[in-house]
């Protein structure tokens, strides 16, 4: 009788998270009238909706892949840079504030910034003559974006491997050290080999958060820019009744993605991690 | 000038003198241990010389070659940690060969390097298993041969044994010195175990307080230990405070028995100095020039040897005898004759 | 050995420029309404903006709501899982992690799709049914940070003991779980629902789509509508997360002094 135990958990996930997405999945394969169809996954590469699933691959990419780099290097510089302890501890503290500040908020913020009249674009302007414009920088842009995503990827990147890096003994280091390694070799070989697995995760963890993110791009750009989550949104908003079985193969989609990336992860770790117990 | 000087060398932690003057030539091929309490400074004269901490002042010298200012990359010098310190991310075979490929040696060289290192530490079959598969006497091992396959000038191991087994850790022990031995290389062997020090070094050296008491040969230090701290630090003692009657002749007064033992005694008379007896000195009834009488008082069988408490007087005394088939441990209550020879009694000025 | 420490100092530098910027120009612009001189008119408008309290408060009561749920949900089933079906922990852990592979917008719409006023539970069909689905939804959303936290508390303390003794004691499952087992993981029950409550407060797409007056879609609607107003609600909802995860941390730092450390 312990399986009681979790019935209640079980009955949970099963209606709020498994049904619903089970229901997506097989709406993705089915007809309005209930047959079975390949025709909406085969409508997904009408140019609209690929080209949005391309740019949200890109832009999930782009942030995680430089999120990892950047809250690497910093995670790095804090934890092992010889830098005070309360630097250290502040840093973490503010990440967890950080990683938590997503959605609306945090776009007002990048706006009240580096908007057309956002403070750093006056000031840099006005004081130091650097029209950010002029010289092709746009907030509602990929680029943009992706300067936004990295303001809750980078702190999720630190709190997730700062623990990683505590990991790293010092007795490796002076192995490598009196073994004749330079501090090059020395993370080449050992360090980066074995952060190499939570950085993989983190990578993975840091793509989904901004593939599905939809709240900042939607308050930056007002859901005119073109990446998945707004199509589908509006999808659902809106021209449901045109298609109606086409939001559920942009969901599926959204879905295969994620597993695809998390299937990577995987397999990769699997392969890195030959020598874990 | 020895193989490798270490000369004056000095080390503080803040306010903290860790290492005070410290000297000592180390031969080629030979092996010294430092032996002491955790704090003397034993670890960190090692760090030193291994390039991890730099010293405040003083010279590490190798054929002459002051070591101070370089890098532990550029030293070429083993060393062994006592948490093993294997790469976790590599085989056995990799972990063996991470100093000869950083050094950019030629793959086929490696590969036979490493498996003449396998084969001296007697892991050949495990080259391809990562180091949690392995025990923990095995992954020190691999560790010494990690350390060993780069040739280095100078063997360093920090406690290598104090994480395992008492078992392994005798065996292991062994093995170590052996194949120390075999390739001649100078090593220093850090330790607090006076057991493992004594059986396996060339020389001892005993640490207190980050200075270097006494340097001597096992033999040496046991039986004529300059210092109270090494006397009691290195096996077990009885020490009795006398006062010196006559300094020429050694005649000394402990309690109100006079004691000759007839050599002189670096103290002044009047002076305070301390007798020191190791438990096997004595025998109960045996040969030797002085004899005590003592009242038993506790008898533990041990096997081998049976340890025997009496008191002398207001002195109480451990004595360790051979154990006799023909020849029961006195009772506890009675009286026994204690021979020992005045030798065999160490006088302790400091 | 040197010890180089520009290079740390420096990255630390940058990335603090990074994060610091943003919230000077929220901040600043936030003060800007009044023509030529800083003044709190935004905050002001916004505090007296009757829409502004009500999803405010609405959002708040669902969070509150969804915390609720959720330490009734997780705590019981995480303690069981480790207490009686080890085997099954992968399985679980596996489910509370899904949220973070599936994209939100993604389960609203399956939401939508599955309890529509024509389905089985249609949860859809009444103002009630809907702000239940919304809780439940959130609870989803937080589903992973609180079962990991208090997954990890339950791993400090010896629960087997603490039921056995509460069994010897007389005790029901119901006693033993909200008497025995939850006090002693306050700690992490409390940042798992501080977390919950970061996450619930600004959230936008599960709300928006549901078509509920919460304080997400309400800060679309003032961004798009308002200039300085935004900055003084972003200013706000910044505090609010920095007073969450700062309780976070006083919780779990004065836990560390009184009782045993988790």
């Amino acid at each position: 009788m312990n399986w009681l135990g979790i019935v209640p958990f079980a009955i949970f996930a099963l209606l709020f998270l498994l049904l619903p997405t089970l229901n997506i999945v097989l709406g993705a394969f089915r007809t309005q009238q209930g047959g079975f169809t390949l025709d909406n996954i085969t409508n997904l590469a009408q140019p609209r909706i690929a080209t949005a699933f391309w740019v949200s691959i890109k832009l999930s990419f782009a942030s995680a892949a430089i999120g990892c780099l950047i809250g690497f290097i910093l995670a790095t510089a804090v934890a092992l840079g010889g830098l005070p302890r309360w630097i250290r501890q502040s840093t973490l503290t503010f990440s967890g504030v950080a990683s938590n500040f997503a959605g609306v908020p945090l776009s007002f913020a990048f706006i009240a910034t580096l908007g057309r009249v956002g403070i750093l674009t006056i000031v840099l302007r006005d004081v130091f003559g650097i029209n950010l414009y002029g010289l092709g920088f746009n907030l509602l842009s990929f680029w943009g974006l992706v300067l936004v995503y990295l303001y809750f990827q980078i702190p999720l990147m630190i709190l997730i491997i700062t623990p990683a890096l505590d990991g790293l003994r010092r007795e490796w280091r002076e192995a490598a050290a009196i073994l004749g390694a330079t501090g090059f070799q020395y993370w080449r070989r050992v360090a980066l080999p074995i952060l190499w697995p939570s950085t993989l995760g983190t990578m993975a963890l840091l793509f989904a958060n901004s593939f599905g993110a939809i709240a900042t791009a939607v308050a930056l750009t007002g859901s005119q820019l073109s990446i998945v989550p707004i199509v589908l949104f509006n999808q659902i908003r809106g021209d449901v009744l045109q298609d109606p079985q086409l939001g559920y193969a942009i969901a599926f989609g959204m879905i295969v993605v994620t597993a695809v990336t998390n299937l990577i992860y995987i397999v990769m770790r699997v392969r890195s991690e030959r020598w874990l117990k | 000038m020895a193989y490798l000087d270490l000369l004056h060398l000095e080390k503080s932690f803040g306010p903290n003198r860790v290492v005070k003057d410290f000297n000592i030539g180390i031969e080629q091929g030979e092996f010294v241990s430092l032996l002491g309490p955790s704090g003397c400074g034993k670890t960190t004269v090692l760090r030193m010389v291994a390039g991890f901490e730099a010293p405040n002042s003083g010279e590490i010298r190798i054929s002459g070659v002051d070591l101070v200012g370089s890098r532990p990359n550029q030293r070429n010098i083993g060393m062994v940690f006592q948490s093993y310190a294997l790469f976790p991310n590599l085989t056995v075979a990799q972990n063996v060969a991470f100093g000869l490929s950083v050094a950019g040696m030629k793959k086929a060289q490696i590969a036979e390097r490493v498996a003449e290192m396998l084969d001296l530490i007697g892991l050949a079959d495990l080259g391809q298993r990562f180091p949690y598969e392995l025990s923990g006497g095995q992954q020190q091992r691999v560790a010494l041969a990690r350390a060993l396959a780069v040739r280095p000038k100078v063997l360093l191991l920090d406690e290598p044994l104090s994480a395992l087994d008492a078992q392994i850790r005798v065996t292991l022990r062994r093995e170590i010195r052996a194949i120390q031995q075999r390739l001649g290389i100078t090593t220093i062997f850090v330790t607090h175990d006076q057991e493992e020090a004594l059986s396996i070094s060339d020389r001892v050296v005993v640490m207190n307080g980050g200075l270097a008491d006494q340097i001597g040969t096992p033999f040496d230090i046991y039986n004529h230990p300059t210092t109270r701290f090494v006397a009691e630090f290195v096996g077990t003692l009885n020490t009795f405070d006398v006062v010196v009657t006559d300094p020429d002749t050694g005649t000394v007064m402990m309690g109100a028995t006079s004691l000759v033992l007839n050599r002189p005694v670096a103290a002044p008379k009047g002076g305070k100095v301390t007798l020191a007896m190791r438990p096997e000195a004595a025998s109960l009834g045996g040969a030797g020039d002085l004899t005590l009488t003592g009242r038993v008082e506790d008898v533990q069988f041990l096997g081998a040897i049976i340890r025997i408490k009496a008191n002398v007087g207001a002195h109480q005394l451990t004595l360790d005898i051979f154990n006799r088939a023909d020849m029961p441990p006195p009772a506890i209550g009675s009286a026994v004759p204690i021979s020992l020879s005045t030798h065999s009694l160490v006088v302790l000025v400091k | 050995m040197r010890t180089a420490r520009f290079w740390p100092y420096a990255a630390f530098l940058c990335g603090l420029a990074y994060f610091i910027i943003p919230l000077i120009g929220m901040f600043e612009f936030s003060l800007r309404k009044r023509r030529g001189v800083y003044s709190l008119d935004a905050y002001t408008s916004v505090l007296t903006d009757p829409q502004f309290q009500q999803t405010f408060l609405y959002s708040l009561f669902m969070a509150l709501v969804a915390i609720f749920i959720g330490v009734l949900l997780v705590v019981p089933t995480a303690y069981w899982v480790r207490l009686r079906l080890p085997k099954l922990r992968p399985v679980v852990e596996f489910v509370t992690l899904l949220p973070l592979v599936i994209p939100p917008v993604v389960l609203a719409f399956g939401y939508i799709r599955l309890f529509n006023t024509s389905s089985v539970v249609p949860f859809l069909g009444s103002e009630f049914g809907t702000n239940i689905l919304l809780s439940c939804g959130y609870v989803v959303l937080a589903l992973p940070y609180m079962y990991r936290a208090v997954d990890t508390g339950l791993r400090a303390i010896d629960i087997l003991t603490l039921t056995e003794a509460a069994q010897g004691l007389g005790a029901s499952w119901a006693a033993i779980i909200f008497r025995v087992i939850l006090p002693n993981v306050r700690v992490a029950v409390a940042s798992g629902a501080f977390l919950t409550f970061a996450i619930v407060i600004g959230e936008y797409v599960i709300s928006a789509l549901l078509d509920r007056p919460a304080f997400g879609p309400y800060l679309v609607w003032i961004g798009s509508n308002k200039a300085y107003e935004p900055s003084a609600l972003a200013v706000m909802t910044f505090a609010i997360t920095w007073g969450c995860m700062a309780l976070i941390q006083v919780i779990t730092q004065f836990s560390k002094h009184t009782r045993t450390p988790l």
